[in-house]
């Protein structure tokens, strides 16, 4: 409250902005120089040159500086209380949307590098994790606040080493935690698909003797299994597969399981193996979500390329970028910029980390580029955000300024205690 | 008397007997005071003092009757009789206010703080053990709980004469016991038992849920489980009939009189988002719910508003590391601890709510210091005395026994000299079901 309060007067302006004079990136539809963009209760109403504003306006005077739309992130965990469930290699059953900290400094972070949406996940310990959360950076405001519902539900699965285990000491007495093997990890996934088919089964049977003319005498409702309830949700189409998985041949195991059990798959994480399945990818339908060039740092990440997003791209996948870190996620527009030296156009790689990301996330209609009726979510960069010398100067969600490099700066000398924005 | 009427068998002599039952009634109705047993009781009369009876008004100077552990009479000098058989006691100079009552504590408890490793065959040996649940959802506290003459006594010097033992381990962290601060001997100090079942968001250690979302999930699960056990063992006795019956489950069984039959349950939230998830789930459930801990409360008085669920407020004021405030260095860690946290109860004040405090984590100096803290802060003292009389007795569901200084009341009041909350405040009497204790400002107790 207190650091809502005390923000409140310098970092919002209530939704209604006029940015003049922008070199405006709106990414879907091309470049606008000295144009101008407003935005009024929050949302983009007009874009072009020399508009006005209405009486009251805040007036951004852009004087040439680049203006694209706010960075997406669409693999983080940043703003959660906890990220891992680590003691069951299965636990669907946690729901990151319940531990949102409004209060994690990663998003006054994010904020300085143009971030405005994040995909907020559980970790990768696990076979099947737990569901993820679309926030929105609005530092200061309660974490009910930040949660996008219009974003897609996405539950967490992970291959690989991480579920392995294989880069952890096993200590003496505590036994190597099912499953120690990649069958090990495909065979729990049927198992628990398996089991969650069974569930919704014995539902249905229920429901069914219960609308029955005579029901039993002895008819009362099945255990309510929250495990296999959200598996359910995945195989009825309400939840959709976000699996982090590294070499190519676990990610075709898993687009079998996916037309096997008949559940969507939103995208893999990570996927440093992707260039090498780009047409099974390609005829599934499943986009990646990728590192740029961190390869190599595990040996299951031996055969990963800084080609890979971009290669990817040239052959017809949705690809984005993503931090996996709540510091790396104030420079992904670096991490985006260095996908032009791996061949794509500067145009192209603005998309890894906005439109492309908002597809996958399911908010395209709202957020991820700058047209009229979107969601203003917007950050102003010094120089093109693809340049090596640029920087954030200002980010902006829903036409409300929640990071101003300038005016912090400004501030600076009476905020020392601005960590947190708990003074 | 009963028993008397059991030896007149002829039935015609039954309706007099009723006739003289519902005299008997009637007569002990109109007049309170001849009510109790004919057994003639001790009796004290404080004479002189001023009263703080917590649900009238001051007054100046008033004598309180105290016979058989419960108040008699309270009332300014000139009105109150007193009875030939009563002691006087002398009370000029001194403050009368109702017995302080805390409603979460973990007194009597041997609590060991679990050795860190610090070595790396310690971290090994440590590690390698197989980890163990810590879940006591039946657990009754009242048969851990060895009380302390010392103890008992350390309380008393600060005005506590009422508590809440809870346990302290685990997620579903067992049932808690209220206490009257009378003596050493447990069970003639049990107030209410069990109060209530106690469930920290707390982790568990290398088992499942060791994450806060695991907890949650963990925690709706149980509440689930418990809803169908419920519904299973009801269809089991109305037919047992081609009916297999429910596995008999104690973590299920314990939990069926708080989920099912709505006795409370104390959800411990130690920052803001730990109340807004006990606030959801409590809603899920339609759970009769407490809080406890709140001290970060201010920060979501409008949702604590709606729900209107009691709340014992900690005084407490250390950030708990799940708080952001002990998260993001020493500098915001003291400003809470100095000026955010202590300003807490104020900020309930003025959002007009209604909240217990509680010495929760505190040892006896720590409570008061802070509650002088407190209302240093901006909380009005009568407010800080309401707060630690009649609103924890009406969360313990005792606002009938405890609270405040009236008749028919359970005799737990403490004299001091000055008034209460003050510096140099000394208590110089506590009177707990009757029994009085004398802590003269130096020197030894003694018990009468």
């Amino acid at each position: 409250m207190i650091l809502f309060l005390l923000s409140a007067t310098w970092l919002l302006a209530g939704g209604d902005l006029l940015i003049k004079n922008a070199t405006i990136l709106t990414v879907t539809g091309g470049v606008i120089p000295n144009g101008d963009v407003l935005v009024l209760n929050g949302v983009i109403k007009q874009i072009g040159q020399n508009l006005t504003a209405p009486a009251g306006v805040r007036i951004i005077e852009a004087n040439g500086r680049y203006l694209m739309p706010g960075i997406i992130d669409t693999h983080t965990h940043i703003a959660l209380s906890g990220t891992n469930e680590g003691t069951d290699a299965v636990t669907p059953e946690v729901t990151m949307a319940e531990v949102v900290n409004a209060d994690d400094t990663s998003i006054f972070t994010a904020l300085s590098g143009g971030v405005t949406m994040v995909h907020t996940m559980h970790g990768s310990a696990n076979v099947i994790g737990g569901t993820n959360v679309v926030l929105k950076l609005k530092w200061g405001k309660p974490s009910e606040e930040l949660i996008v519902k219009e974003a897609y539900p996405t539950l967490k699965f992970a291959l690989g080493e991480n579920v392995k285990q294989s880069n952890r000491t096993l200590l003496p007495g505590r036994p190597q935690r099912y499953p120690a093997t990649r069958m090990g990890a495909n065979a729990l996934i049927r198992t628990e698909l398996m089991r969650a088919k069974d569930y919704m089964a014995t539902w249905d049977r229920y429901e069914q003797l219960k609308k029955s003319k005579n029901p039993p005498a002895n008819l009362f409702p099945p255990r309510k299994d929250l495990r296999l309830e959200t598996l359910a949700d995945l195989l009825r189409g309400k939840l959709i597969a976000r699996c982090h998985a590294y070499v190519a041949p676990e990610m075709i195991e898993f687009l079998n399981l996916s037309k096997e059990f008949g559940f969507k798959i939103g995208a893999f994480e990570h996927a440093w193996e992707a260039y090498k399945i780009t047409n099974e990818l390609k005829a599934a339908g499943v986009g990646i979500s990728v590192f740029i060039d961190s390869w190599a740092y595990k040996m299951e990440a031996a055969e990963g390329i800084a080609y890979n997003a971009a290669y990817c791209t040239k052959k017809g996948l949705l690809v984005s970028i993503n931090s996996d870190s709540g510091e790396r996620i104030r420079r992904l527009f670096n991490e985006a910029g260095k996908a032009v030296k791996y061949g794509l156009t500067q145009d192209e790689a603005l998309k890894l980390i906005t439109i492309n990301a908002a597809k996958q996330l399911g908010v395209d209609r709202l957020v991820g580029s700058i047209e009229v009726g979107k969601q203003a979510d917007l950050a102003l960069f010094s120089q093109h955000p693809m340049s090596a010398y640029t920087r954030c100067e200002m980010t902006i969600i829903e036409g409300d300024v929640y990071f101003d490099r300038e005016a912090l700066i400004k501030k600076r000398a009476g905020a020392s205690a601005q960590k947190g924005g708990l003074s | 008397m009963n028993n008397h009427f059991k030896k007149w068998q002829p039935a015609l002599v039954r309706p007099v007997a009723i006739a003289f039952l519902i005299m008997v009634l009637a007569a002990s109705l109109l007049d309170p005071a001849q009510a109790a047993s004919p057994e003639v009781k001790p009796a004290y009369a404080l004479v002189n003092c001023r009263i703080f009876p917590v649900a009238q008004p001051v007054i100046e100077k008033g004598i309180i009757l105290i016979r058989d552990g419960l108040i008699e009479a309270v009332g300014p000098a000139g009105k109150i009789q007193i009875p030939e058989d009563a002691e006087l006691i002398e009370a000029s100079g001194l403050n009368a206010y109702p017995g302080l009552i805390s409603a979460h504590t973990n007194l009597f408890l041997e609590i060991k703080e679990q050795a860190q490793p610090a070595t790396p065959e310690e971290y090994m040996a440590a590690f390698s053990q197989p980890a163990e649940p810590k879940e006591f959802p039946w657990l009754q506290i009242v048969e851990k709980i060895k009380p302390k003459k010392q103890t008992v006594e350390t309380y008393h010097r600060v005005g506590i004469t009422t508590v809440v033992v809870a346990p302290h381990e685990g997620i579903f962290q067992g049932q808690s016991v209220v206490l009257n601060l009378n003596s050493d001997q447990i069970h003639g100090m049990v107030l209410a038992q069990p109060w209530a079942l106690h469930i920290n968001f707390a982790t568990e250690r290398g088992v499942y849920p060791s994450s806060p979302m695991g907890t949650l999930a963990f925690i709706r699960q149980k509440f689930y489980d418990t809803q169908h056990y419920s519904q299973h063992l009801q269809k089991y006795r109305q037919s047992p009939h081609f009916l297999k019956r429910p596995e008999y489950d104690p973590f299920l069984e314990a939990l069926l009189p708080f989920v099912i039959d709505k006795k409370p349950i104390v959800f411990q939230c130690n920052n803001l988002e730990e109340i807004k998830r006990a606030l959801k789930i409590i809603k899920e459930f339609k759970l009769n719910a407490v809080l406890t801990g709140c001290n970060e409360a201010w920060r979501a008085s409008q949702q604590l508003k709606s729900a209107s669920i009691p709340l014992l407020v900690t005084l407490d004021f250390r950030p708990p590391a799940s708080s952001v405030y002990a998260q993001q260095g020493q500098a915001i860690r003291e400003k809470a601890e100095k000026e955010i946290y202590p300003a807490n109860a104020s900020n309930l004040v003025k959002e007009k709510m209604n909240f217990s405090l509680t010495s929760f984590g505190l040892n006896d100096t720590d409570f008061v210091k802070n509650l002088r803290a407190a209302i240093k802060a901006g909380l009005p003292a009568d407010q800080a005395l309401r707060s630690l009389t009649i609103e924890p007795a009406r969360t313990l569901g005792l606002e009938k026994q405890l609270g405040s200084l009236e008749p028919g009341k359970i005799a737990n009041l403490i004299l001091t000299r000055g008034e209460l909350f003050d510096e140099k405040t000394k208590v110089v009497k506590v009177i707990v079901d009757g029994t009085v204790f004398t802590y003269e400002e130096k020197g030894q107790c003694e018990k009468r």
